[in-house]
């Protein structure tokens, strides 16, 4: 009877959490444990890095096997005879939505109909803004290919520069799903860390004399070209660039249902239920991919690195445009509305407006900024598409 | 068309970084610079196509509105003229004539503010008649 007890205890003891954690394992607790103290105590992007952060606790804890493949259906290397596919982990099911394109496509019809084009519509200019912001995806690209990353490894590391988490995952989940995890935390801290980013470097490329331009008021849009606009852009990118097609087709269906005036409830869902939903399935398996044994590498970091630089190149990128257009325009362009170019909405547009105000307090520069802001969710769809198409298989 | 990595006083450096983060560093490729240019002129390209789109769009559609516009308000401005009612300018712009009784200027101008905003239609293409203060112990009335 003792001798049972003895071995029951043992076993207990060899199966539980304690006995099975790996040192990997462990730091990555301790990664979403200060993700989860950012995410609730400083507020960093709190609606995605909390479920980011649990998916990563819930993906390390020790034998629990919530990202479990023993089918294989997405890792064919520790297939387990006789699995069914009801035995996969519950996060690995979930994470199916990733993988398809399923969660950054319906992500994309959330922000479709939450965004107001009216500002790009009234200044069409702002769409040049929202293309040179994405000049940091290239840069890093190349940047990624000099430290030895296969093609597809560099597109996805570079498109962290297009400033939109969506897209950085759509793509990375087709090119280099095995970089996911890292390529998220990456463009989604960045995105958290924008007030940081930006400033010093929109400081750097401009003038004061620059900063103090005041842009005359936008005309208003009339509701027929605002509905119009998604139609228009759908057909026109989807021919220019297939594959594209799923993100800006669905990010003009979001928008047209916002527009159109017929399809509130619609609009409605997409913009509130549905994204809370999607947003919550897709951090927490993004956040599940970060295994210990494979985020904990030397590699990451040097991820995470590119994509500040891909980060800081974009913005560089659109403000080197505005200064351009402050040029040729004789000075009607305030350069600073470049920096909104990386798609990153609204925070970017917020930081145009903020570091306006800086140098003139009169300046009320946010709808301008939200034209390239908005412009840099299609341009970074389009970079996107553009890798797809050159990279995808 | 990998070319590696030759300056010598990068060299030493590099080579600690690459074992460092075992990685082999590289002179992109050429086919890796072509890429990037590639990429760069493609999102101009579309993002400014789509720009001349909106111009285009935008122009034929306000031509439209203005046509639509003014079909509207000739009927409109004849029949007003016949009752005598103040009516609005020709270019579209509110003339001013509006009977303001028991409301000062501001609170009429602020009336007809929100009167344009909630009602969408832009201020030079509504015309006031008149505006008139309720009496709410009379039943006053509002025109």
């Amino acid at each position: 009877m003792i001798e049972m007890a003895k071995e029951v205890l043992l076993r207990l003891v060899q199966e539980s959490g304690f006995a099975l954690l790996t040192w990997q394992e462990g730091v990555m607790l301790l990664v979403s444990f200060l993700l989860l103290f950012l995410a609730i105590v400083k507020k960093f992007e709190p609606l995605l890095l909390v479920p980011i952060a649990f998916g990563i606790l819930l993906a390390n804890l020790p034998g629990a096997g919530l990202m479990a493949d023993p089918t294989g259906i997405m890792d064919t290397s520790n297939i387990v005879e006789g699995a069914h596919w009801y035995d996969t982990g519950v996060l690995r099911l979930i994470y199916t939505g990733v993988k398809s394109s399923i969660f950054p496509c319906l992500i994309f019809l959330g922000i479709g109909a939450m965004t107001d084009f009216g500002p790009l519509l009234a200044n069409p200019i702002s769409l040049l803004l929202g293309a040179a912001a994405q000049l940091g995806v290239y840069v890093a690209f190349l940047l990624a290919r000099s430290f030895g990353f296969t093609v597809e490894e560099a597109a996805s590391i570079g498109i962290i520069g297009g400033a939109d988490g969506p897209t950085a995952i759509f793509l990375t989940g087709k090119l280099a799903p095995n970089l996911l995890a890292p390529i998220a935390v990456a463009a989604y801290s960045y995105m958290a860390l924008i007030p940081l980013i930006q400033p010093p470097i929109m400081k750097l490329l401009t003038t004061e004399k620059e900063r103090k331009v005041e842009m005359k008021q936008l005309r208003k849009v009339s509701k027929a070209e605002k509905i119009i606009f998604p139609i228009v852009v759908a057909v026109l990118c989807s021919f220019l660039i297939p594959s594209c097609a799923s993100l800006i087709g669905m990010l003009m269906l979001g928008n047209l249902f916002k527009e159109c005036g017929v399809t509130d409830r619609l609009s409605d869902v997409a913009q509130n239920a549905m994204t809370n939903i999607v947003t919550i399935l897709l951090g927490l398996t993004v956040g599940a991919t970060a295994n210990g044994a494979e985020f904990l590498r030397a590699k990451t970091l040097l991820i995470i690195g590119l994509g500040l630089l891909a980060f800081s190149f974009s913005t560089a990128g659109g403000v080197l445009l505005g200064k351009v257009l402050y040029l040729v325009t004789g000075g009607k362009v305030n350069p600073l509305i470049g920096a909104a170019g990386v798609s990153a909405v609204p925070m970017a547009a917020r930081v145009a407006q903020v570091e306006g105000r800086k140098y003139n307090p009169t300046n009320f520069l946010l709808m301008h900024a939200m034209g390239p802001n908005v412009a840099g969710v299609i341009g970074s769809a389009v970079a996107a598409g553009f890798l797809l198409m050159m990279f995808g298989k | 068309m990998d070319i590696k990595f030759q300056i010598p006083a990068a060299a030493g450096f590099l080579a600690t970084i690459e074992d460092r983060l075992g990685i082999d560093f590289q002179i992109p490729a050429v086919n890796d610079f072509l890429t990037a240019v590639l990429g760069v002129s493609v999102v101009m390209l579309t993002l400014a196509l789509i720009a001349v789109c909106i111009l285009l769009i935008s122009k034929i559609i306000r031509i439209v509105e203005a046509k639509a516009t003014k079909k509207t308000a000739e009927p409109v401005q004849t029949s007003l003229a016949e009752s005598g009612a103040p009516v609005a300018a020709a270019d579209g712009v509110n003339n001013g004539e509006v009977d303001l009784i028991g409301v000062d200027e501001k609170t009429a101008a602020v009336i007809m503010a929100i009167v344009s905003q909630k009602s969408d239609i832009p201020l030079n293409r509504l015309s006031f008649k008149s505006i008139k203060l309720l009496d709410s112990e009379k039943g006053g009335k509002a025109k």
